[in-house]
């Protein structure tokens, strides 16, 4: 089709939003919450034309993307995708990923997308400057890994209490190289920095442990939205299968990762469905998962949503039972202050 | 998809990109060119097109004679073919250099 330009909707006009919001109910699609940017094309240059296409993206992913049937076939789909990439890179955002449905991967195959995993519900592709591939091998060389066997730990640490602490410690015990990977996506109440800066300090102690990033690849809100949205449902399966998986296939494999330790999940129905997941995969691609009873005080498990709910309630002379050192001076901080005062005031699950 | 790379000559002075750009889109008869710098000061080239079989070789060419001719040195390239036209493919790499120095 020649001459179609999309148009950038205003996302704060009612108006505007909810005629892109009905025009996806029609494909079964809704506009999500954290979509911050939004063209729709239209069916001639008037204002008023209706729309026959739309896409809209997330920080780096993009989404929510729909065609009506008589326009399918015209090549919109690459009209839409070149301008989402013109705006991500006017951003200084040079790599993209798409959540797409199976059935649907191969229109963004065809426009260089490339897959990383796909299962009976959804399939996440990335295209941009950069690949999982090489994601890994940087993580490779900037952390110094070698080609030995190694154990691996995934934790948000939100904030990093004596069970982590312990989980850790449990894993390094009986293990020669122990990798713990923070999770990056910087959507808990405690920032990335300092989570990753407690775990380190945390664990400073045990030289075979290395403390590294997630990157975009574990539990982001490319493969894991869930884990931020507490999704449930065919959803939330799909997503840990997915999450599972391209650990398992491209973390395992690349870093010669052969065992995953996890903390029995006794509270939060995201992370035991992800656990349950962890359980289903990663014998298929030969890592075995080790599942830790969790640390107990006082015969309640220690967790870090105890934490904030003790936090929240203002008893925080409980906390140096679960908390180690590191995070207890934290808190003491003027940054660490103003997190307490923030999720006293705050009501999310995070 | 296969990947060239150039190695540094010494005898003439190259100019070095700064920045990540891009040129172009991926629709039919255009070609997305995505420009970086690298540490290693040769020209590494990664190629995708549909007429890879056809003109895999033309378009290389085309490519790294326009980065040549530019004094281009460390630079690594992305290209998404979708059958552009030489001059196209020759347009789209100058203007991604340019955006990217």
């Amino acid at each position: 089709m020649y001459g179609v330009i999309p148009n950038w909707v205003n996302l704060k006009d009612p108006k505007e939003r909810d005629e892109v919001e009905a025009f996806l109910q029609g494909f079964d699609l809704s506009l999500d919450q954290d979509v911050d940017y939004t063209i729709v094309i239209r069916d001639g240059v008037s204002q008023e034309a209706s729309i026959i296409a739309t896409c809209s993206k997330a920080r780096n992913v993009l989404k929510c993307f729909a065609i009506i049937e008589e326009h399918r076939g015209e090549g919109i789909t690459s009209i839409l995708i070149s301008a989402l990439i013109d705006k991500l890179f006017s951003q200084g955002i040079f790599h993209s990923f798409i959540f797409s449905k199976p059935a649907s991967a191969h229109v963004f195959l065809a426009l260089n997308f490339k897959l990383i995993h796909s299962n009976e519900e959804v399939a996440l592709l990335e295209n941009g400057v950069y690949d999982i591939y090489k994601a890994l091998e940087d993580m490779k060389e900037n952390y110094n890994l070698g080609g030995g066997e190694k154990t691996a730990l995934v934790m948000n640490c939100n904030p990093f209490t004596l069970g982590h602490a312990y989980l850790i410690e449990e894993a390094a015990k009986n293990n020669e190289e122990v990798l713990v990977f923070v999770v990056e996506e910087d959507r808990s109440l405690f920032p990335f920095e300092t989570r990753y800066e407690l775990v380190s300090k945390g664990v400073s102690h045990l030289k075979n442990v290395k403390v590294l990033p997630s990157g975009e690849y574990i539990i982001s809100s490319a493969t894991f939205p869930s884990y931020f949205l507490r999704e449930k449902g065919a959803r939330l399966k799909a997503y840990v299968e997915l999450d599972s998986s391209i650990f398992a296939q491209y973390f395992c494999k690349i870093l010669n990762i052969t065992q995953r330790y996890v903390g029995h999940e006794p509270y939060c129905q995201v992370t035991r469905a992800y656990n349950e997941a962890l359980k289903k995969v990663l014998p298929i691609y030969g890592v075995k998962l080790h599942v830790i009873a969790r640390k107990r005080f006082k015969d309640v498990s220690i967790s870090a949503s105890r934490v904030r709910d003790l936090i929240k309630q203002g008893e925080l002379d409980d906390l140096k039972n679960l908390l180690p050192d590191v995070t207890l001076e934290f808190l003491n901080t003027p940054l660490g202050r103003e997190i307490v005062e923030k999720l006293k005031s705050s009501c999310s699950s995070h | 998809m296969f990947l060239i790379i150039v190695e540094k000559s010494n005898e003439v002075i190259y100019i070095k990109i700064t920045k990540i750009a891009k040129a172009g889109t991926l629709e039919s008869n255009d070609i997305l060119i995505m420009v970086m710098p690298n540490d290693s000061g040769n020209i590494e080239l990664e190629l995708e097109s549909i007429v890879m079989q056809q003109f895999g070789d033309v378009i290389e060419q085309v490519i790294l004679h326009k980065v040549k001719e530019m004094g281009i040195e460390g630079i690594t390239i992305k290209a998404q073919d979708k059958g552009a036209l030489d001059y196209t493919i020759g347009a789209r790499v100058e203007t991604a250099i340019k955006r990217a120095i």
